[in-house]
């Protein structure tokens, strides 16, 4: 059962794994590419973190990107035939819930994958001055970690009916524009700032997208 | 043989299907030790109910015409002369008889009947 | 198992102006049980039920002998179901949906699913979401018959599809069911070919059962009399007037009646009525007449 839920994930999302591949194998390789032989200036410590600096949300974004995309053509077949077809096969909707995301999980690790090996390569290639250290293992890590949470956050929004997906989403819409709102009107409260610290700080959940994602650090 | 099956007769449909082949018996386009269709693939054929066909057969074996042999499936029997005979007429008068009920419908007399049909085959 | 689907007052508010309430469904083992009712009538809110996708606010169902919904699972795996709208991934070719279905139903039979495709015109290549509608109704149709399930539930199977790819579903469906005891229970307001199919129908308008017979019951129940010089008032008649109406062309009246039998000319010959014609209603005027007495009632 479970091989032919894989192989329908894999229907559903060849064409993803193989951009977000070739993406999460060129992000490390382009974030290093200004270093090197050529420019003698950039032979320089400190331009090389505030290159790091640069490139550092890209990771994060790109991290949060994989486990939408993923969750999505998890899912996107089911909600469009209103999760007909998979409540009237003869097994528990938990244990189906539970192969979906194994196979989601087990197709992640292509593009998982590329992204280790892009910082391997990266970390090789690039001329690093003294002081400075690659951390291609650390990186990849903390992108494997920061993906697996956005693709589970993403799979159990998508998991219900497109009703319930459809209210959490606009929970998240409301809250933010009610920040909007209350900034309008001059009140000086920032909720949606204390809710984001409360996520993004750790001990919040979200704290791994924060911060730098630097494959060269010191 | 089958087509055109009345769902609206009053002639229910096994009555209908086990007619035609009396009929066909009578006329010899059947003999005797004819194989008639698996209940499964005539059905599926005509498209009615399993069960329709397997009592149209039954009726024909109670009237003698057809054996069913379990496993083998539906035989037509040897059928004597004086048999077929007395089918060719039920036939006919069966005819008759959905004559005479149109023309009581469109209000007919048996004598503007009667000379309708002799004037028809020939007969003035 | 008394029967293969059984429901006890069951209840089930499917929005504020509509209401499924007492229904005592009872669809016999090895039947073909038509499920008959005007568009909005609850049938496919019925099936819902069935197959544990709704749960109902009261009342109890037994599918298979499983209490559903409490053993909606175990039902499943002998339940072939063919709903209204095409449930299939679009994605997947006809042999992929093929092997996934395989994966699921134990009691798939490879060599039926072969047959059907072959009977069926389809080919294992042609991508689910690119097929014609009369394909896809097939194509649901071999997937359910290839479990080879215990009971089929069919939710307008022909509905929208040309008439040979009707003739080719239907023919699989009698065909399969020859084969042992899998009960079939289709739901329709295609009155015309279920009427050789079925051997028993049930009638579901605006949420109540209001007929449950067998066909032959059923049909022979109703008869229209074309009747001339009819009495205004009938003495004790033997048989039930339900209605009665000019033809609209000559001064014959068009009795509709219930429990008709041959003998009772005589009865209509002692009033000095002229009876004409006895017409048999087919099932969909049945269907129609019982519909129209029920509401009026």
């Amino acid at each position: 059962m479970f091989k032919e839920i894989l192989r329908t994930e894999w229907n559903w999302s060849r064409y993803a794994v193989v951009v977000t591949v070739i993406a999460a194998f060129a992000l490390p390789l382009v974030a290093i590419q200004p270093t090197g032989m050529a420019s003698q200036s950039l032979y320089d410590t400190t331009a090389i973190m505030n290159l790091m600096s640069r490139y550092s949300p890209w990771f994060g974004g790109l991290a949060m990107l994989l486990g939408l995309v993923f969750a999505t053509t998890t899912w996107g077949a089911d909600h469009r035939g209103h999760h007909v077809y998979a409540l009237t096969l003869p097994i528990p909707r938990s244990q189906y819930v539970i192969m979906r995301y194994g196979a989601g999980l087990l197709l992640l690790c292509a593009p998982l994958a590329a992204m280790w090996f892009g910082c391997l390569v990266a970390s090789a290639a690039a001329q690093i001055p003294t002081g400075l250290q690659a951390y291609p293992y650390a990186l990849s890590l903390r992108f494997a970690l920061a993906t697996v949470l956005a693709f589970s956050v993403f799979f159990a929004i998508s998991a219900g009916t497109t009703r319930t997906a459809a209210y959490v989403l606009t929970a998240l819409l409301v809250v933010g524009l009610g920040q909007v709102g209350i900034n309008v009107f001059g009140l000086d409260r920032d909720v949606l700032g204390w809710i984001l610290d409360r996520l993004v700080v750790w001990p919040g959940p979200l704290e791994i997208f924060t911060g730098d994602w630097k494959l060269i650090d010191v | 043989m089958f087509e055109q099956l009345d769902s609206r007769s009053p002639t229910p449909l096994y009555d209908q299907i086990a007619a035609r082949i009396r009929v066909a018996v009578a006329a010899g386009d059947l003999t005797e030790g004819d194989a008639l269709p698996s209940v499964r693939r005539l059905a599926g054929q005509l498209r009615v109910n399993p069960a329709t066909v397997v009592q149209a057969y039954r009726s024909l074996e109670t009237d003698g015409f057809v054996e069913m042999k379990q496993g083998a499936g539906t035989f037509i029997n040897s059928v004597a002369d004086d048999r077929r005979d007395a089918e060719r007429e039920s036939a006919a008068r069966h005819l008759v008889q959905q004559m005479l009920v149109e023309a009581k419908r469109l209000g007919l007399s048996r004598d503007t009947i009667v000379g309708a049909v002799k004037r028809e085959i020939g007969e003035a | 198992m008394d029967h293969a689907i059984q429901t006890n007052a069951l209840r089930y508010r499917a929005s504020k102006e509509f209401e499924i309430r007492d229904l005592a469904l009872k669809v016999p083992v090895g039947s073909v049980y038509g499920f008959l009712g005007p568009n909005g009538s609850g049938k496919t809110t019925t099936i819902r039920l069935l197959l544990g996708q709704l749960r109902p606010a009261a009342g109890s169902i037994s599918v298979l002998g499983y209490d559903v919904p409490d053993q909606t699972t175990q039902m499943l795996a002998h339940t072939g179901y063919v709903p209204e709208r095409p449930h299939l991934y679009p994605s997947l070719t006809v042999g992929e949906a093929m092997q996934l279905h395989a994966a699921f139903f134990k009691s798939w039979d490879w060599s039926r699913a072969e047959e059907l495709v072959t009977q069926f015109g389809l080919r294992r290549d042609q991508r689910i979401g690119r097929l014609s509608k009369g394909e896809t109704g097939k194509a649901m149709m071999m997937l359910a018959l290839a479990q080879a399930p215990s009971l089929l539930i069919l939710d307008e199977p022909t509905d929208g599809l040309d008439p040979v790819a009707r003739r080719d579903v239907l023919s699989a469906l009698v065909e399969y069911v020859s084969g042992g005891d899998a009960a079939v229970f289709i739901s329709s307001h295609l009155v015309h070919e279920l009427e050789r199919v079925c051997d028993w129908v049930g009638v579901l308008d605006k949420g109540q059962l209001i007929s449950e017979l067998p066909m032959e019951t059923f049909k022979n129940g109703l008869k229209r009399l074309r009747v001339g010089s009819a009495p205004a008032h009938l003495d004790d008649p033997p048989f039930a007037v339900l209605a009665r109406e000019g033809d609209g062309v000559s001064a014959h009246e068009l009795w509709l009646v219930r429990g008709w039998q041959d003998p009772m000319h005589q009865y209509l010959a002692s009033i000095g009525a002229d009876l004409r014609e006895v017409i048999d209603l087919d099932l969909e005027e049945g269907f129609v007449e019982l519909l129209r007495t029920a509401r009026t009632a």
